[in-house]
């Protein structure tokens, strides 16, 4: 075992009655691809919401290179390097793509409270925006308004906004979900590319791209962790197949 | 160009009417150009923050008391002294209000800046100390002349034009127009967005002090329907008319309406139903206001 950049120690979310998520303690080792699967409902949004601060936990805790950021607000996670990208894209629908990223890199400097010099005069910002566009291919379309991009170059566009935040986790909330087969092995390249030198948390229903990226692999089920193992083990354990890919195959 | 070419020749002319020295116009068009500053602050909420606020007349009229509590009791006059003072008043009472209303978002927020406007009306409105219903006047103005005073809200206007310009191309105008197209990513990207909107407010908050401490210099009196909602009701309705999200639209729009007030009240006494009117029109066929026809196609 590596060392953990980020772990959970009995993580858990009640909505109700309902353990959405339900004592999970799991750990991301660094510079790891760790996917997350798992049936509808299984809690995988909700854990990747409580990891990147988007919802409070109900009890347990969340550790970020040893420090407790249980409590932490998505801002603070964010530049503390947890970098989240959405299912369904989440952009700035109404300005272009270029200034999407734009934003997202600014928000590296120390502080934008910057009141004067117009926002064009902080190269750093640009050439931090420029990399990640072209890091995604984007690098042709960065004058195209964001809302009105392709479904998969929204995609692109998303995960290009989380690398302008130089993050050093990256929560992916089903990347592949809704594209069609070209598109989807562009980001499967794409993701591939961003995920050297970085901590991956994946949630994802492709298996053969789960599979095919992943170092670890952990299935949930019913907000509960099922087993955690190496992609040829989960996909050879009977148990799993049982409770997830059977189930998905019928 | 167009857009440049029009706010030049605007800006000119009204220069030129300082020369004239006529009593109504000056007195008219320095009432305008304070509703000009008033609609440009509130923009930055509005149009570039996507925040609603029906609190700018508190700020306005806090403003303006400031300035006649100050000269009235304290005897200080001096505009040197007198106008950042008010200004800072505004401001931090706009740090106060905007640090408590912030906790609330969309309609939420609307209603506790409509409920702290309403409480800072009826204090000023119950209080004989402070005037009562009947206001007070400002005994000794910081700018004694007419001509001056009109001079001053035309530099006002123009600085407080600038300085927001300069201010929404800078990093924090990219973080508001942020906030105003998906707060929650800005969050995800972390920026702790309501610090950058609580600033917004507090600029907002001392434009709009600008706006009062002027009001109460050109006419020597305030009153507390001059803090109430109906008049920040109004100062939105200027941003639509004008067009939110672009600040010389708004300036326009409080420019038109004062034509249409002045002219209209000549013609009908029902000329608030002309100006009824005019906002249906345009929110129907100009959603982008009066800066839409200036406008080929929506700001990026």
């Amino acid at each position: 075992m590596g060392e953990a950049l980020i772990e959970t120690d009995g993580l858990t979310r009640r909505f109700g009655a309902l353990a959405a998520v339900n004592g999970v303690s799991l750990a991301f080792e660094t510079g790891r691809v760790h996917a997350v699967i798992g049936p509808n409902g299984a809690g995988k949004s909700t854990f990747l919401n409580l990891l990147s601060g988007e919802l409070r936990a109900t009890s347990g805790r969340v550790l970020l290179r040893g420090e407790d950021v249980t409590r932490a607000s998505p801002d603070r996670l964010s530049r503390l390097g947890v970098g989240r990208a959405y299912q369904t894209a989440n952009l700035f629908p109404e300005i272009s793509s270029g200034d999407c990223v734009w934003l997202a890199a600014q928000s590296r400097l120390p502080s934008s409270m910057l009141f004067f010099r117009p926002a064009e005069r902080y190269p750093q910002v640009g050439v931090r925006a420029a990399r990640a566009l072209e890091a995604c291919g984007l690098s042709q379309r960065r004058s195209a308004i964001a809302g009105q991009l392709s479904y998969g170059e929204q995609r692109q566009l998303e995960i290009a906004m989380v690398l302008a935040t130089d993050p050093s986790l990256l929560l992916l909330d089903e990347p592949l979900a809704g594209l069609g087969h070209d598109e989807a092995l562009r980001i499967v390249a794409l993701m591939r590319e961003v995920a050297k030198g970085r901590t991956v948390i994946l949630v994802e229903h492709d298996m053969d791209a789960v599979f095919s990226i992943s170092d670890t692999v952990t299935v949930l089920v019913d907000g509960r962790v099922l087993v955690t193992g190496a992609p040829d083990e989960i996909r050879n354990s009977a148990a799993v197949r049982d409770a997830y890919l059977g189930g998905e195959v019928a | 160009m167009r857009r440049q070419a029009l706010l030049l020749a605007a800006a000119a002319a009204l220069a030129a009417v300082a020369f004239s020295g006529d009593r109504f116009w000056l007195q008219f068009l320095g009432k305008a150009m304070i509703g000009c500053i008033l609609a440009i602050g509130l923009d930055l909420l509005v149009g570039f923050t996507g925040m609603v606020s029906l609190a700018h007349s508190a700020f306005f009229g806090l403003a303006a008391y400031a300035l006649a509590l100050l000269t009235n009791r304290l005897g200080l006059v001096n505009p040197l002294v007198t106008l950042p003072a008010c200004i800072a008043f505004a401001a931090a009472a706009a740090l106060v209000i905007g640090w408590l209303s912030l906790r609330a978002t969309g309609v939420y927020f609307i209603m506790v800046t409509l409920a702290f406007t309403q409480m800072l009306y009826y204090l000023f409105n119950d209080s004989p100390a402070l005037g009562g219903s009947d206001g007070l006047y400002v005994q000794a103005r910081p700018v004694d002349s007419r001509v001056a005073a009109y001079v001053v809200i035309w530099l006002a206007l123009i600085a407080v034009y600038l300085v927001l310009s300069r201010v929404l191309r800078a990093p924090y105008g990219r973080v508001l127009e942020g906030i105003r197209g998906n707060e929650q990513r800005m969050r995800s990207l972390g920026y702790p967005t309501r610090r950058y909107k609580l600033v917004a407010f507090v600029i907002a908050g001392a434009t709009a002090g600008v706006a009062g401490y002027l009001d109460a210099t050109l006419y020597g009196f305030v009153n507390p329907a001059q803090l109430g909602w109906r008049q920040s009701g109004l100062i939105l309705v200027t941003v639509l008319l004008g067009g939110k999200g672009t600040l010389y639209g708004p300036a326009f729009g409080a420019l038109l309406l004062a034509f249409i007030e002045h002219y209209g009240e000549k013609v009908t006494e029902h000329w608030n139903a002309l100006i009824a009117a005019l906002v249906i029109a345009v929110v129907l066929f100009l959603p982008r206001g009066l800066a839409g026809l200036l406008q080929g196609r929506p700001r990026g």
